[in-house]
């Protein structure tokens, strides 16, 4: 689906929104020093804008809305960055009681800053950064000038940035420039160069140094001990509370390009524990001879965690013999993001001092991680159009959240309930985890479909439910209109 | 004292907000009282009737001020509230509601002659939210007046009730009402405000006398004069919707208290539920039978191997039925009063076939543990009971529950959170609260500069240090800044 309108508009309106600018900043002396013309010429190729419809679905209810964000193709083939705040939803702990704020998007649309217009699927989007990865589709055997983002740059603080950012639909031309510069070298809880000048509307905008050299894209920093899910340093725009903007670096971005992440197909590693820093103050307080490193909290059955042999109190201070420098709760992600990004099957080597008593021994274990839980906005799902309830397979985070056993309880969970429907009457509850449906185990969402077949095939005019609910169990009769 | 009444009555409702919100979406429960004034409408032998009750009970109404401990920020903190109470005894026993002075540390009450006399707990019994305090009378220079209590299972719905009390502080107060219902379930799931489940074993007397905060602990009165409920809750937003608890229920409550300063009751485990719409799933006779909706983990039931969707049919021989949820306070009732140890003979329905089943009965125990304040140390924590166990699914009763963290003090900073559970101290197991004191009388005394704290939280171990080098350090920094 390809449609060319062949102008060269947008070249002129580039460099009429930058004259515009460079008259009015008060920077005029830096923005001066940015060859604008050049830098459209190159940005033109690969900065697109994407128009995505989103259905977002709260409980029964579900609409659709439009979002505009400014994306930058990053590859041949046609795959496209931007910010994929709005489509990350992957908390690992399920919301409130069961209830799932999911958006889905609908339609696609990549346009190209000589106005072509093709269609796009959504990839998925980094827990981490937040970025949203699209491919461009219909466009087989085309070849997209992507941008190449450069490495082993160095920031300081002084260096001045431009980006492209994008303009309200209203406005015409669709793009802008702005200009910021970096204002401190972050070095904890990680490395990130932060910036003035620019605004959360501008994230995953390229960042482009004084040379017009793509160093990055515009990111933002929060306390990771503060935000929703702890996911990562580099995460915001979704989240409550304002971040604060910075550089992610070309490194970060070819590591994320060359393994975009896959809604629904987790690849990232995961070893199946919870954790703690290793604080300076417990180090000393134990005598230890290492100063940083992460305190094993809980290990997770048949985990790659339990497999290595590690113990609850064990503490890694080094992943294939690399020093472990979190001595501190907000670098947890750190480590966490490095398990990630390593990938499921990948074999990782850990060195883990294990107290006992007064001793401290030194362990080398060897283990391969494993694929990361399933989270419960990609568990499958079913809905009874006859009574009217939504439910979704458990997942790995129910299990943390109820601190339940996997092993001692199993059901699918209530996610929905139409108002005013069959199952909200006959007194199901949104949390709800259905153990037995007619006596019937239930241990997935394909159990309940089955049941729910059966019920309208023999067209049942009563349906008991046996639930956990509040760390008790109860039995619920719904009563269907089948009679 | 209106504005320390109305500070009262706010505490309750925040409390009582979350439970009863979850149990009953609308309904909040409030302090008590009765009373719609129908005075113009009523016939004069009616009025006559209500100066005769009126005389008979005024005299023996007590305004209570106790002042109650509070543990929930993390150290003590006391405060006055406000709550009415009825004399039952010569000895100067006094009826009240376990929310009013069942935690009370130090009790004034005024007499209706206006006198004021000390009085002190003599016990409580929060499931039925009964408590008994005694008066000290030894200066008394007046004449004590008991009411006298009559029969609540003869009471008749319409029945003309007076209730009296101190609504909004303003004590010797009249409201004059009808019963709108003898038999209200709520719940048990309902807490009071200081956490405990309350309702289980007794139904409520519902009036539309006026009821305010301050009015709980009073006598519901008939107008023969004799005490037919304690008046408990009242409903927020709702105009005369008013609870009290049946006095027969208060009989048994308050004999068991002065007896041995709290209620005892057997336990085995079970939760049920009404049988009203599951009859014909179950295969069981209408009106017989009560259904096992839960059985707790490790209890008598569940060493019996009773499991749910048994029905019980007979108890010691004796058949019970629970076809709707207002048979069940007295089906529970009848298990909990057995002496704890007895064994108890159930005739359970289990695929429409007959069995017997022997359980031994034990003590139910109390729902929550005592408090301590951990004043050096910046946090205050509870003795784990085996109800707590089970609720908060705890693997035993080992350890101490942190009810509360002090803001900005040294637990604070280190991490320590509402909810954990302390199972070390410096490396020394705590099987209990008394261990858990030793410990900290011992590490305080010693003046241990760091103290590591082994905690459980949800199914992680997490290690807490407090750094008490830091306070002081602090300490002296804020003295320096005074000078």
């Amino acid at each position: 689906m390809k449609k060319t309108a062949g102008s060269k508009k947008s070249l002129i309106l580039f460099s009429t929104v930058a004259v515009i600018l460079l008259a009015l900043m008060p920077l005029r002396a830096t923005a001066q020093e940015f060859d604008f013309q050049k830098l459209q010429q190159a940005a033109e190729k690969y900065t697109v804008i994407v128009n995505i419809k989103i259905e977002v679905s709260f409980g029964m209810h579900s609409t659709e809305q439009e979002e505009r964000y400014l994306g930058t193709i990053v590859s041949e083939d046609g795959l496209v960055i931007f910010n994929g705040a709005a489509l990350a939803g992957e908390s690992p702990m399920p919301s409130f009681a069961g209830y799932s704020l999911k958006t889905t998007p609908t339609r696609i649309e990549v346009v190209t800053m000589d106005d072509r217009t093709y269609e796009a699927e959504f990839i998925g989007a980094d827990r981490f950064t937040r970025i949203g990865f699209l491919k461009i589709t219909g466009a087989e055997g085309e070849k997209f000038e992507p941008v190449r983002f450069a490495t082993g740059q160095s920031f300081e603080v002084g260096n001045w940035f431009t980006l492209y950012m994008l303009m309200p639909e209203f406005i015409s031309p669709p793009v802008s420039v702005d200009i910021g510069m970096i204002s401190n070298i972050v070095t904890s809880p990680e490395f990130f160069p932060l910036t003035v000048g620019f605004n959360q509307l501008q994230a995953t905008s390229v960042l482009y140094n004084i040379d017009l050299a793509p160093v990055g894209v515009l990111g933002g920093l929060m306390n990771p001990t503060e935000s929703m899910d702890q996911g990562g340093l580099l995460e915001s725009f979704g989240q409550i509370g304002i971040p604060l903007l910075g550089v992610i670096t070309g490194e970060r971005l070819e590591k994320l390009i060359a393994d975009p992440p896959h809604k629904g197909k987790p690849t990232s590693g995961w070893l199946g524990i919870t954790l703690q820093a290793l604080t300076h103050e417990i180090g000393q307080f134990w005598e230890l001879d290492i100063p940083s490193g992460i305190i094993v909290n809980d290990i997770v059955k048949n985990s790659p965690a339990e497999r290595a042999g590690l113990e609850v109190g064990d503490i890694i201070f080094e992943i294939n013999g690399q020093q472990l420098e979190i001595d501190k709760d907000e670098r947890i992600p750190i480590f966490q993001r490095e398990i990630s990004e390593l990938g499921q099957g990948t074999a990782v080597e850990f060195t883990a001092l294990r107290r006992t008593g007064q001793t401290q021994d030194t362990l080398t274990l060897l283990t391969t991680l494993q694929e990361a839980p399933m989270a419960a906005t990609d568990a499958p799902e079913f809905e009874s159009e006859l009574l009217e309830f939504k439910v979704r397979d458990l997942v790995f985070s129910d299990y943390l959240f109820y601190n339940l056993d996997s092993e001692q309880l199993k059901g699918v969970v209530v996610t929905e309930l139409k108002p005013g429907g069959l199952a909200e009457i006959g007194g199901l509850m949104i949390g709800d985890i259905i153990q037995l449906i007619d006596e019937r185990t239930v241990l997935s969402t394909k159990n309940v479909e089955t049941i729910m077949g059966d019920v309208e095939t023999l067209r049942q005019d009563e349906v008991i439910f046996f639930v956990w609910r509040d760390n008790k169990t109860l039995f619920v009769n719904l009563k269907t209109d089948l009679l | 004292m209106l504005c320390s009444n109305r500070r009262t009555a706010l505490v309750f409702k925040v409390s009582n907000m979350k439970a009863i919100f979850m149990t009953f979406r609308v309904l909040i429960v409030l302090l008590v009282g009765c009373g719609v004034a129908a005075a113009s409408v009523v016939e004069p032998t009616i009025q006559s009737d209500i100066y005769n009750a009126r005389d008979r009970v005024m005299p023996a109404l007590v305004h209570i001020q106790p002042v109650i401990k509070n543990y929930n920020t993390g150290e003590l903190e006391k405060q006055t509230v406000v709550g009415s109470g009825v004399v039952f005894h010569p000895d100067g026993y006094v009826v009240t509601n376990y929310h009013v002075a069942g935690r009370a540390e130090r009790i004034i009450c005024t007499l209706s002659d206006k006198e004021q006399v000390p009085a002190s707990l003599v016990g409580g019994d929060p499931l039925t939210d009964i408590a008994v305090i005694k008066l000290d009378l030894s200066d008394y220079r007046g004449s004590i007046s008991v009411a006298e209590f009559g029969d609540s299972d003869s009471i008749g719905v319409g029945q003309y009730v007076l209730a009296m009390g101190s609504p909004l502080s303003l004590s010797r107060s009249i409201s004059v009402g009808v019963i709108s219902t003898r038999d209200r379930y709520f719940s048990p799931d309902v807490r009071l405000p200081s956490g405990e489940r309350t309702g289980r074993y007794n139904l409520w007397i519902q009036t539309d006398a006026a009821i305010n905060p301050g009015n709980s602990g009073g006598p519901l009165v008939d107008l023969d004069g004799r005490v037919i409920g304690i008046n408990s809750r009242a409903t927020l937003y709702a105009n005369n919707l008013g609870f009290a608890i049946p006095i027969n229920i208060v009989k048994k409550a308050t004999g068991d208290i002065i007896a041995e300063g709290k209620v005892t009751r057997s336990w085995i485990g079970l939760h049920c539920q009404a049988l009203q719409e599951l009859e014909n799933h179950f295969g069981a006779h209408r009106n017989a039978g009560v259904l096992i909706s839960s059985i707790d983990p490790g209890s008598p039931a569940e060493h019996a191997f009773l499991k749910a969707g048994d029905i019980i049919l007979k108890v010691n021989e004796q058949p019970v039925s629970a076809r709707f949820v207002e048979e069940l306070p007295a089906f529970y009732s009848l298990i909990a009063d057995r002496n704890p140890g007895d064994e108890i003979s159930l005739t359970v329905l289990r695929n429409e076939q007959a069995y017997n089943f022997k359980v031994a009965t034990r003590t139910l125990g109390d729902l929550q543990g005592e408090d301590f304040e951990c004043k050096d140390w910046g946090f205050a924590v509870k003795a784990i009971t085996r109800q707590m166990q089970i609720e908060n699914q705890l693997s035993d009763t080992s350890g101490v529950y942190v009810v509360g963290v002090k803001r900005i003090g040294t637990a604070d900073e280190g991490g320590l959170r509402r909810a954990d559970v302390i199972l070390k101290v410096n490396g020394n197991d705590i099987a209990g609260l008394v261990d858990f004191i030793g410990q900290y009388n011992e590490q305080v005394q010693l003046e241990i500069d760091k103290v590591l704290l082994t905690v459980k939280r949800g199914g992680s171990t997490r290690f807490v240090l407090l750094n008490l080098d830091a306070r002081e350090d602090k300490q002296t920094d804020e003295e320096d800044s005074r000078q």
